[in-house]
């Protein structure tokens, strides 16, 4: 962190080329590397950090309600609890996380994630009116909302994130939208107790080999940049 | 290729650093200054000399505005310097060509 290229010598005028006219054009290219490297992983969110996060909270959440429930029963309020904790946790993370790798930056791209982070949201909070809205109208059945629930949310993620594929075009996030479209069909038509356990794996592994994934192949690459 | 080619005003280490870090935001994005600086780790003064010198090469855009009662000025590289970051890449690159044979 010590490299100190902002010699004053070159306040002395554009043309002044001494400052620099030691570093070579493969020193050069390796500078310009090197610090874009560093402008992105200061700028973009880690989403190995995020997959992560999602995956631990589906994975611990969704199993500990499989198991207290896999009788048939209903599962245990601790279990209820600590998917909720999770959940709450990993959208918190989320959000200071985002917020403040694009503190102080505006534009078309800023814009773009507020338009994305809010779409979230509204979903979510539709969400929690449609199931309202279903109690009111006669549904008692606490095992019938809670399938639909698991099913509804995991559609909006799968959504979300085909939708996040298209705007960010990013293919990795678009395949995992269509892997949350399938944990939702899947999760829904195996019905209680099955359906916290797909949620568990196939909802919360999805995030996890999403991470890895990130993690070994993605990040890489794009912290190499665009021109190889 | 004579290194004489290369662009001067992107030349200086400080200057090929700062147009390379606007160069990873988008063309409609704008960094805040204290946000740059970060990046850069750079002092707040050799910074905007440096930025100076870019905005008259007309290679970076300087808006400056109000959030809240805080004064923030935003930096972006303008069309003409992301061309001419693209260039000078270029000609490192076939400097380098031309050095391996």
């Amino acid at each position: 962190m010590s490299t100190d290229h902002g010699t004053p010598s070159d306040s002395r005028g554009v043309e002044s080329r001494d400052d620099g006219a030691e570093l070579d054009a493969a020193a050069r290219l390796r500078l310009i590397d090197e610090q874009q490297r560093r402008a992105r992983s200061g700028l973009d969110p880690d989403s190995r950090l995020l997959y992560g996060a999602w995956g631990v909270a589906w994975l611990a959440g969704y199993l500990a309600m499989w198991f207290t429930s896999r009788d048939g029963s209903d599962p245990a309020a601790w279990a209820g609890w600590t998917l909720a904790g999770l959940i709450v946790a990993a959208m918190v993370l989320t959000m200071v996380h985002s917020i403040g790798r694009s503190r102080g930056t505006r534009g078309v791209s800023s814009r773009t994630g507020a338009m994305y982070g809010w779409g979230w949201f509204l979903g979510f909070v539709t969400m929690w009116a449609v199931l309202n809205g279903m109690i009111r109208a006669g549904l008692t059945d606490g095992a019938v909302i809670a399938v639909a629930a698991n099913g509804i949310a995991c559609l909006i993620v799968g959504l979300m994130y085909l939708g996040g594929g298209m705007v960010f075009q990013d293919t990795g996030l678009y395949v995992l939208g269509v892997w949350m479209l399938l944990t939702a069909a899947v999760a829904t038509l195996v019905g209680l107790p099955g359906t916290n356990l797909v949620m568990a794996l196939m909802g919360g592994g999805g995030f996890l080999v999403a991470g890895a994934v990130t993690a070994v192949v993605v990040h890489p690459r794009r912290q190499a940049g665009a021109h190889a | 290729m004579p290194e004489e080619s290369l662009d001067t005003v992107i030349h200086a280490p400080a200057r090929l650093r700062i147009v390379a870090t606007l160069a990873t935001l988008g063309p409609g994005d704008e960094i805040a200054f204290p946000r740059l600086r970060a990046l850069l780790d750079m002092t707040a003064g050799n910074l905007s000399t440096h930025l100076r010198k870019l905005e008259d090469a007309g290679y970076v855009a300087v808006t400056k505005t109000h959030e809240g009662r805080t004064p923030v000025t935003y930096l972006k590289l303008t069309d003409s310097g992301r061309a001419a970051f693209r260039a000078y890449q270029a000609a490192l690159a076939d400097l380098l060509k031309g050095a391996g044979t």
